[in-house]
């Protein structure tokens, strides 16, 4: 019968099948032994490998979305730091939260926290997870999570004047005994006699959160949570009758209530700033925010 | 008691060894301790041959043909493949089985479940790429058996139906491995089985095809319940169907026996059911022998692949707001993407498959020619031949590289850093890009020959894009990485060019990689990092 030439390649014996039968079961067994072995390092590395890939996605969630109030690094403002040593060794403590820090966070980003309108922190955390209105999965909630998660070792390793950490006003324990909240220090403790510069007092308060300093207020240009401050120079005297602009002025800072502008939120704009501030430094900033020249 | 008078009458020896051949004959299902000797001597059986028992004994063994022509056991007349494709369907269905225990079908969970599966389950990974593997060799093993089929003319009479019936289990198997893509549901599976299903949606009339569309998602788009209902599909009915038309399409192989090489046979002729008996191979031992080791390294085979050289992709969570740019179906459906490109969606995606299939299966009732010889079949071969070049181009047409191209910044930043998948930064790994400014104008200023190649890959890309499209001049671009956390840095790209009109334009776009993620590859040389790598600081 006519052979091809490939027929070289056939294996006939029954033995050499054999055979092959057999080193086809040891490489099998070898590999799976291989496998065995490392099966543990691998398990270790493919965890590793979905907590990195989730910190990865919450990192680019928390920079769409989080970043404008938490800052770039979680150094807050005006929203609270994230990326602060208080936040990860002190913060539930002082809230008396019997959870975690991880559930804690995960809890705020999914729920939200009530605005504090007698603190400093102006603008409410949304609820950010889809199960109360937000834009949220389940998963990104998580993914975020541990992203924030993820500063801790930088965190722990802050002195306590690195911390951005910004004292809560009513922080449990701290309240007088009126019941009032005291005025607390921002971290950043100032000297005795010196007198802040009105831009510094502008952005250690956290004004940028609400108020744009560039933006012109105008009618279909108007800032979303405060008004923008662009050209307080010329509204300040016409918003109450009879009022210069600089008693408007230090008046809305001193009474955030006394006159809200037509459509904005009262309540918003915290109470007691002035307390922070001498009343050098008030007039002081209030002269700064009426300045037509005023480059930021 | 019977023993006692046995042992009495022979022995005590005798008897032990009387019982001992019983319960091996009662083992091998007929085989005496005496015949298996022989059968391993390579002695011919006696007559009447005792080695046929096993065939009217066990069940396994009798759905099996009892001998073979000579001709048609050579390896290269059938390369075994109906064989291959029979033993893939066992294994996806064990490897299968053993998924099945750590998954639940719910958008909620599968997910989770897949990496949990890769994490914390001992060999899970190592099943779930052995599925996936094999599934994917199931698709060419199958395919490949028609393909050899339909040049050695086996299709002819009287086995027109055993090929049709092979039509339809390639279909299913098809199917089977198309449903199972959206299980893992990832990115990846999600939008794949979203671009084939609305095919569906495109059957017309319109009623129809709403119809069929939301019969098959559970809901005008996928959800919870089109993953369950995919997962049912997977799991029990097409399996069931696809065993159903196995047994059917093994049955006619095994009584119209094995088509002989066509040389050996006079055209028209179909002798292989008449064996003579000088030419029959049996099947006991020399065709399970040859069957048995076969297996054994074609499983050697896989499990050497699967462990080093293939790993099942999982991407991000499937998310219907994002469609990831360059989504791909599975390989074997690459050629009906590229009809998609070229056609009509109602033309490419329904009536042009439809039409395929139907001649598919209909081939042995439209062709008249009644000799499988090669020389007698030139315009059948021709055709297949033509047929198989278009299918191969079609499919390169299904792939990104044809037709889809984005903006040139896009597609570079696409190839160094996709937005699902490795692509070359990932693979390269945290701990191979440096923080700092890179700038494609300047030389390559570092020393560390993976980062080099990233560069000089971002450069030749930036050079090909600059040649390809006119609105793309004098371009450059940097790649910012900057540390934003503790293990985790950021990795901004930003392109800077000119438009043909002399405009300026930029393009900037922002990744995060951390040091613990894993990229891979499906298809190469697994990566074992890991393996080597300290994980210090955990």
């Amino acid at each position: 019968m006519h052979k091809p030439w490939y027929s070289i390649f056939y294996i006939q014996s029954p033995i050499a099948k054999i055979v092959w039968g057999i080193f086809g079961v040891v490489l099998s067994m070898v590999v799976i032994l291989f496998v065995l072995a490392t099966e543990e390092t691998r398990m270790m590395a493919q965890t590793g490998n979905w907590e990195g890939r989730s910190i990865e996605h919450g990192a680019a969630l928390y920079s769409g979305n989080c970043a404008s109030c938490h800052g770039n690094h979680g150094q807050g403002e005006p929203g609270p730091a994230l990326n602060s040593n208080y936040f990860f060794t002190q913060r539930l403590d002082d809230l008396a939260f019997a959870g975690t820090l991880e559930d804690y966070v995960s809890l705020t980003i999914t729920a939200g926290r009530p605005s504090k309108t007698n603190g400093q922190w102006a603008v409410m955390m949304p609820t950010w997870s889809a199960r109360h209105g937000g834009p949220m999965r389940d998963d990104q909630v998580l993914n975020v999570t541990a992203y924030v998660m993820n500063w801790e070792e930088e965190a722990l390793a802050q002195s306590p004047e690195e911390d951005p950490w910004i004292t809560f006003l009513d922080t449990p324990g701290d309240l007088g005994p009126s019941g009032v909240p005291p005025v607390t220090q921002p971290v950043a403790d100032v000297e005795e006699g010196e007198v802040r510069a009105p831009d510094q007092i502008f952005a250690s308060l956290a004004c940028a959160a609400c108020h744009n300093l560039l933006e012109p207020q105008t009618e279909d240009n108007r800032g979303p949570v405060g008004p923008n401050m662009g050209n307080l120079d010329e509204v300040a005297a016409t918003r109450v009758e009879g009022m210069s602009a600089s008693d408007y002025v230090h008046q809305s800072i001193v009474e955030p209530n006394a006159h809200v502008v037509a459509s904005y939120m009262p309540n918003l704009m915290p109470a007691g700033l002035a307390d922070r501030m001498t009343e050098e430094e008030l007039n002081g900033l209030v002269e700064w925010l009426l300045d037509p020249d005023r480059a930021q | 008691m019977a023993v006692q008078p046995e042992v009495q009458k022979k022995g005590l020896l005798s008897s032990a060894l009387g019982v001992a051949d019983d319960v091996f004959t009662r083992i091998t299902a007929g085989i005496s301790a005496g015949e298996f000797r022989r059968m391993l001597r390579g002695e011919p059986p006696g007559r009447p041959n005792p080695r046929l028992k096993p065939h009217s004994e066990a069940f396994l063994l009798h759905i099996k043909p009892t001998y073979y022509h000579e001709s048609v056991t050579r390896f290269t007349h059938t390369f075994r493949l109906g064989l291959l494709s029979t033993y893939l369907f066992f294994v996806e269905t064990i490897t299968g089985i053993f998924l099945m225990i750590w998954y639940a079908p719910s958008p909620d969970r599968a997910y989770d479940d897949m990496i949990r599966l890769l994490s914390d389950v001992p060999f899970g990974q190592f099943m779930r790429d052995l599925h996936r593997l094999g599934a994917e060799m199931m698709v060419a093993v199958v395919t490949l058996h028609m393909v050899r089929t339909y040049l050695t003319g086996s299709y002819k009479a009287p086995r027109q139906f055993t090929w049709f019936t092979g039509v339809v289990l390639l279909f299913i198997t098809l199917f089977l491995s198309f449903s199972g893509y959206l299980l893992p549901w990832d990115q990846l599976a999600f939008w794949a089985v979203t671009i084939g299903t609305s095919m569906a949606e495109a059957v017309p009339p319109q009623i129809v095809g709403e119809t069929v569309n939301l019969l098959a998602r559970g809901a005008p788009d996928i959800g919870a319940n089109g993953l369950l209902r995919f997962y049912l599909l997977h799991v029990f009915f097409l399996p069931l169907l696809l065993f159903l038309f196995f047994f059917v399409h093994y049955y006619k192989v095994v009584h119209f026996g094995i088509s002989l090489p066509a040389q050996e046979e006079e055209v028209g002729q179909d002798t292989a059911d008449k064996v003579p008996a000088d030419r029959r191979v049996y099947f006991l031992p020399d065709v399970m022998i040859d069957e048995t080791s076969l297996l054994i390294v074609f499983t050697a085979i896989l499990i050497v692949l699967t462990a080093f050289f293939f790993q099942a992709p999982l991407e991000s969570i499937a998310n219907p707001q994002v469609t990831p740019l360059h989504t791909v179906s599975p390989w074997y459906f690459y050629w009906l993407q590229g009809l998609l490109k070229i056609a009509d969606k109602v033309i490419a995606g329904v009536i042009l498959p439809g039409i395929l299939l139907v001649l598919l299966a209909a081939i042995p009732y439209l062709d008249p020619n009644p000799s499988r010889r090669g020389k007698d079949r030139r315009v059948a071969i021709i055709s297949g031949i033509v047929a198989g070049v278009v299918m191969i181009i079609l499919s390169w047409m299904g792939t990104p590289q044809y037709a889809v191209e984005g903006a040139p910044s896009v597609e570079v930043v696409q190839e160094l850093m996709p937005e699902e998948g490795a692509g070359h930064v990932r693979e390269a790994g945290y701990a191979h890009m440096p923080v700092g400014l890179w700038d494609t104008r300047e030389p390559i200023p570092h020393d560390d020959p993976e980062f080099a190649h990233i560069m000089e890959v971002y450069q030749a890309s930036i050079e090909k894009w600059m040649e390809r499209d006119p609105d793309f001049n004098m371009a450059y671009g940097f790649m910012d990485i900057t540390q934003d956390q503790p293990n985790l840095k950021k990795i901004r790209w930003e392109l800077h060019w000119f438009t043909s009109e002399g405009e300026a334009e930029t393009f900037e776009r922002y990744f995060f990689l951390h040091r613990d993620a894993m990229y891979w590859e499906e298809y190469g040389f697994r990566d074992f990092r890991w393996l080597t790598e300290s994980r210090e600081g955990e």
